[in-house]
């Protein structure tokens, strides 16, 4: 074991600001090798984590796209009250200030034997772990009349980009006086009371700019998040705009057709101007073929160190993820990701080893100005993630109060979104 | 006296980090402040949420304290306060001070 110079300290906390006193190298001795698949929230974050934390781990992350655009906040984008580009992020930060050796391509198999990634164009990575961070797939099969070529028409922008920008169009172009009808998933999906601001930005859109058009929520379930905080909102600010049809007034949803942009429940069939169907979801496809997921379609972990249950050596991090009362949320996927490159940088180390501490934070827009925030802390106890403490915003809070939440929650994406990605 | 600990510290964490007390009590305050990086930049850019960097160990201990028991109402930092012990507090709080002298000398 070497000391540090000064100056080389220096360097590393100036560039990494969190760089721990990991463990270092001896002369000779070959670095672990950890490959991430993925580069979203969560597999951003782990990657950042681990290369910053010891400098004995060689960091791949694996990652198609060249930019990630996050899928929270991009209901203000719908809203038109913010750009595209804010939502964009790239990862030449990651690679150039963390060393992180970024590959845009798709990984085409693993195998936990040989403990090799193959991508799909041909290269193989050997690793000491895997951390997978593949988000969400939406199980088609559940919804008669949907399926992904249905989406070019109605869009679930559930994945942030191409489809969240062809909604923003669609509503851009709707006559005044349209419905807009939203198909609530069931539970467990991404982002538990992202489907409510949703409706509720884009019923202050209308207002604005199209304000005899209406908006019509048919639930796959009968009571959702944080309702009682949106039931207020909605009729403080969106009176006789939204209207919300839980499954046991409908009946549940039965299927969509394309062709008439309509969506049938058991009872009655709905026309819309813009159909905005959010599907059923499950572990992204990636954990589905490498054998991560179990029959509930999401990949049971230790509540720990994340690793899978079900494939000793790589983890899950993220929506993907099933780690008891957590939700699936870009915090708590951020919040996994660090305690999972802790747990690595541990095992590979095999030196100390601390239990987690792991939140949940959820702003959630009800207007521009009127926000709402939920902070939860959560623990490992007995094989599961048990919640601890579960603080929320109440009705009948101040106006100050929500509009402070508004500010709070724009200065919070810019530095989470630093965290992760700068 | 803000000085005088936050000096020892940063001197401990260049010269004697050899010393594996020392080293383990950074790794630890720095896998919890990893925790605050999630809202508060560390790195001495302005972010908009209020900085945690250049607060004494003492001042910081207080604010997370006065939020635990509400005194300063926050959701996110009163879940935060209560799920960290006296101790973590006391670690995180000495970590932070440290690399302010790193990131903003």
């Amino acid at each position: 074991m070497r000391a540090r110079t000064r100056r080389e300290f220096g360097r590393l906390t100036g560039a990494m600001a969190l760089a721990a006193l990991g463990p270092r190298l001896a002369a000779g001795e070959a670095k672990a090798r950890v490959v991430v698949v993925g580069g979203g929230i969560g597999g951003a974050t782990a990657a950042k984590y681990l290369a910053a934390s010891a400098r004995t781990i060689e960091v791949t992350l694996v990652e198609p796209k060249p930019n990630y655009t996050t899928c929270f906040f991009s209901n203000l984008y719908l809203a038109g009250l913010c750009s595209f580009e804010s939502l964009t992020h790239g990862y030449k930060t990651l690679a150039q200030r963390y060393g992180i050796n970024v590959i845009h391509d798709s990984v085409a198999a693993v195998d936990p034997v040989a403990k090799t990634v193959w991508l799909k164009s041909g290269p193989k990575l050997p690793y000491d772990r895997v951390v997978v961070a593949p988000g969400i797939a939406f199980n088609y099969d559940a919804l008669a009349g949907y399926d992904e070529a249905a989406t070019q028409v109605i869009p679930h922008a559930w994945n942030a980009g191409p489809q969240t920008q062809l909604l923003r169009r669609q509503l851009e172009s709707m006559d005044d006086g349209g419905v807009f009808v939203l198909v609530a998933p069931p539970n467990p999906f991404r982002c538990p009371p992202a489907p409510y601001e949703r409706a509720s930005l884009i019923a202050y859109y209308f207002k604005q700019h199209k304000p005899g058009s209406r908006i019509l929520i048919l639930d796959a379930k009968d009571n959702f998040n944080s309702q009682d905080l949106f039931l207020d909102a909605w009729e403080r600010h969106y009176r006789g705009m939204i209207e919300w049809l839980p499954a046991q007034f409908t009946g549940g949803i039965k299927a969509i057709d394309v062709k008439e942009r309509s969506v049938r429940t058991a009872g009655e069939t709905f026309k819309a101007a813009i159909a905005n169907v959010i599907p059923p979801q499950q572990a992204g496809q990636f954990a589905q073929q490498i054998g991560l997921v179990d029959q509930s379609g999401w990949c049971p972990v230790d509540p720990i160190t994340f690793e899978s249950k079900l494939q000793p050596g790589i983890h899950v991090v993220g929506d993907a993820a099933s780690a008891g009362d957590m939700p699936k949320s870009a915090f708590v996927a951020n919040s996994q990701a660090k305690a999972c490159a802790f747990a690595i940088v541990e095992a590979l180390a095999a030196s100390e080893r601390a239990p987690p501490h792991l939140f949940n934070t959820c702003y959630t827009f009800l207007s521009p100005d009127d926000a709402v925030s939920n902070a939860v802390s959560f623990k490992p106890v007995a094989g599961t993630i048990k919640i601890i403490d579960n603080f929320v915003s109440q009705v009948q809070e101040s106006a100050e109060t929500r509009h402070r939440a508004a500010r709070e929650a724009q200065s919070w994406y810019a530095a989470f979104t630093h965290d992760t990605f700068g | 006296m803000r000085k005088i600990i936050a000096a020892s510290i940063t001197a401990g964490s260049f010269i004697t980090f050899t010393d594996p007390s020392l080293a383990a009590d950074r790794d630890r305050g720095a896998r919890l402040a990893a925790m605050c990086a999630s809202c508060h930049r560390l790195d001495g850019g302005d972010g908009g949420i209020p900085t945690i960097l250049g607060m004494s160990p003492e001042m910081l201990t207080r604010t997370m304290l006065a939020y635990r028991s509400r005194e300063r109402p926050s959701h996110i930092m009163r879940a935060i306060a209560l799920s960290l012990s006296d101790e973590e507090i006391a670690t995180v709080a000495r970590y932070l001070a440290a690399l302010d002298k790193q990131v903003r000398p």
